[in-house]
């Protein structure tokens, strides 16, 4: 009652704020919107945009953002010539996942890291439309139960393991109804505990997974990959909550997809190994 | 004090011969008693009343409270916080027991005065520089993911069992420092005393300094298992499901704090009763042993 009387309160504080600055705002502001100088980015003249410190790939090459290779940052320079923005223009923050989730004003535009968009999560933050759904792929040593799994009453009696901060966990107790898998704050420390023997295997979405048994954990493999959680959208840029660049950065992604700019990235970097096997119940 | 009676006043009432009147009985001033709790709960009103408005009219505050303060969060992620919060405890007690035998060992050792025990005495100071030098958390990590490596036969290699060890062994030479305090605190005439009476090195130990140095320590030993009781969530760099990491797992899935808050409070549910355990006996102690010295 009280949390809903503040909500209102503050709405409706929002909404005279919002009202005083339009009125005093002279109209030439409104006509740079949409264009690099748009006062509602957080340094006009240039597009900020936060990702993880270091970054991976397939979504990122040679822990160089700035580099254009790799999945996000190919989607990314490919945005910022859709909104206008030169490739100087395009100005990289490293940050951690709590960094990304925190409260509060964020230093940059929006962010890219492989964040899902999930419904709990918009309550904090705001997202742009899905521009990528990946596979979850399972991954194991060979030789161990988890290759012969066949089903999931199989996969529920292996140890698991995943990292925090992502959907895998997520995915495992939804799907799997597994709750008891240990969470580590690191993928190389999941790898450390599969190579202990401390869990059977891990999960992963399948262009991340096959960068690790390529990589990474040679002698791990990709068991088989398993269906989709439709509670888990995909994955989407992150906004600062109700972030006024929303609606032009999604006008900007669905120009992009529909010219094929994202499918193309997909093909170039994301390639799946189609020939895995599917446990789908 | 009758008998003293001022002479001046004894000369006012000359007339009125006979003992003088009882003083007046000084009956419940409820304006004296009250006046101190009225201002102290005036002064307490506006102090935790000004704090509370600066932080609730921040701009940021709605957006703060929805997501650290949110009640529907706090009452989804309570019951997995709270199983994370038993992991703590058995962790907690169990590892407690251990340190405290372990310790003990290391502190009787090394206080052990015969020469041919110079080379235990040696390993023990190493033992304790060593594992007071390196930080737990690097402990845990290196015995949680190092050792399991080794697939060791005959050796568990779950992160749980080794994660404590590491705790065991870190503590303990924190602990075996504080026995060693107090051992060293029991005055010198008590051995001799146990020397003279026929006593061995063994049985002095034993019956004479150990008791009084145990009881000396028992409120630096109560601040040590506070700090255990905290320090068992560094285990969830494991992959132990703590109550710490349990709350992760919903912030991370969530990107809602309320998680956070909630295993605050059964912290705090459990380590403030122990903290005034802690005062209590140290009073007791220290009680006991005045009325031992008059």
């Amino acid at each position: 009652m009280i949390h809903c009387m503040i909500d209102a309160m503050r709405r409706t504080a929002l909404a005279s704020v919002a009202g005083a600055m339009v009125a005093a705002l002279p109209l030439a502001a409104t006509a740079q919107e949409k264009t690099p100088m748009d006062p509602r980015l957080t340094t006009p003249g240039v597009l900020t945009v936060g990702t993880g410190d270091p970054v991976y790939p397939p979504w990122m090459l040679n822990n160089d953002p700035a580099g254009g290779e790799g999945f996000e940052n190919g989607l990314v320079y490919a945005l910022a010539e859709e909104m206008g923005f030169s490739r100087d223009q395009v100005v990289w923050i490293g940050q951690t996942f709590d960094q990304a989730i925190a409260p509060g004003a964020k230093p940059y535009d929006f962010a890219i890291q492989q964040i899902s968009v999930t419904e709990p999560r918009k309550q904090i933050v705001s997202f742009s439309q899905v521009y990528f759904q990946p596979d979850k792929a399972i991954i194991a040593l060979p030789g161990t139960d988890a290759e012969t799994a066949a089903s999931f009453e199989d996969l529920k009696a292996l140890r698991w393991g995943a990292v925090i901060g992502t959907t895998d966990n997520d995915y495992l107790v939804n799907i799997l109804g597994i709750s008891d898998a240990a969470i580590y704050n690191e993928q190389v420390d999941v790898f450390q505990a599969l190579q202990a023997g401390q869990i059977d295997a891990t999960l992963a979405s399948l262009p991340t997974a096959l960068y690790m048994t390529a990589v990474q954990v040679p002698e791990a493999g990709i068991v088989a990959l398993l269906p989709a959680d439709e509670n888990d959208n995909g994955h989407g840029l992150l906004f600062e909550f109700e972030s006024p660049l929303v609606p032009w950065v999604d006008e900007a992604l669905s120009a992009i997809i529909e010219r094929g700019v994202v499918d193309e990235l997909i093909d170039t970097y994301l390639v799946a190994n189609p020939d895995l096997a599917i446990i789908s119940e | 004090m009758t008998d003293e009676k001022p002479a001046d006043a004894g000369a006012h009432h000359r007339a009125r011969r006979g003992p003088p009147p009882p003083p007046p009985r000084r009956g419940f001033d409820w304006r004296t008693a009250a006046m101190p709790t009225a201002i102290a709960s005036l002064s307490v009103i506006v102090v935790f009343g000004f704090m509370a408005w600066a932080v609730t009219s921040a701009e940021q505050w709605p957006r703060i409270k929805l997501q650290f303060f949110n009640l529907d969060a706090m009452i989804a992620a309570f019951p997995r916080v709270l199983q994370g919060f038993w992991v703590n405890m058995q962790v907690w007690l169990t590892v407690l027991a251990c340190i405290l035998i372990w310790a003990l060992v290391l502190a009787v050792v090394r206080s052990l005065r015969a020469p041919w025990f110079a080379p235990f005495r040696l390993m023990v100071v190493i033992y304790i520089d060593i594992f007071r030098g390196v930080p737990v958390l690097l402990l845990v990590l290196l015995f949680g993911f190092g050792i399991p490596a080794l697939n060791l036969a005959g050796l568990p290699n779950s992160g749980l069992f080794w994660g404590s060890v590491a705790m065991v062994l870190s503590y303990a030479a924190y602990v075996a420092e504080i026995y060693r305090s107090g051992i060293d605190a029991v005055h010198e005439g008590q051995r001799a005393a146990a020397k003279s009476l026929g006593l061995s090195e063994w049985q002095t130990l034993r019956y004479a300094i150990l008791p009084q140095a145990l009881r000396n320590v028992v409120p630096a030993l109560m601040n040590i298992v506070v700090a255990l009781q905290k320090d068992v969530a560094l285990l969830s760099v494991i992959g132990v499901r703590d109550a710490v990491r349990e709350a992760q797992i919903y912030t991370a899935s969530t990107f809602n704090y309320s998680s956070l808050i909630v295993a605050a409070g059964l912290f705090l549910l459990a380590t403030i009763p122990m903290a005034r355990l802690a005062d209590y006996l140290t009073r007791r102690d220290r009680e006991r042993r005045l009325q031992l010295a008059g």
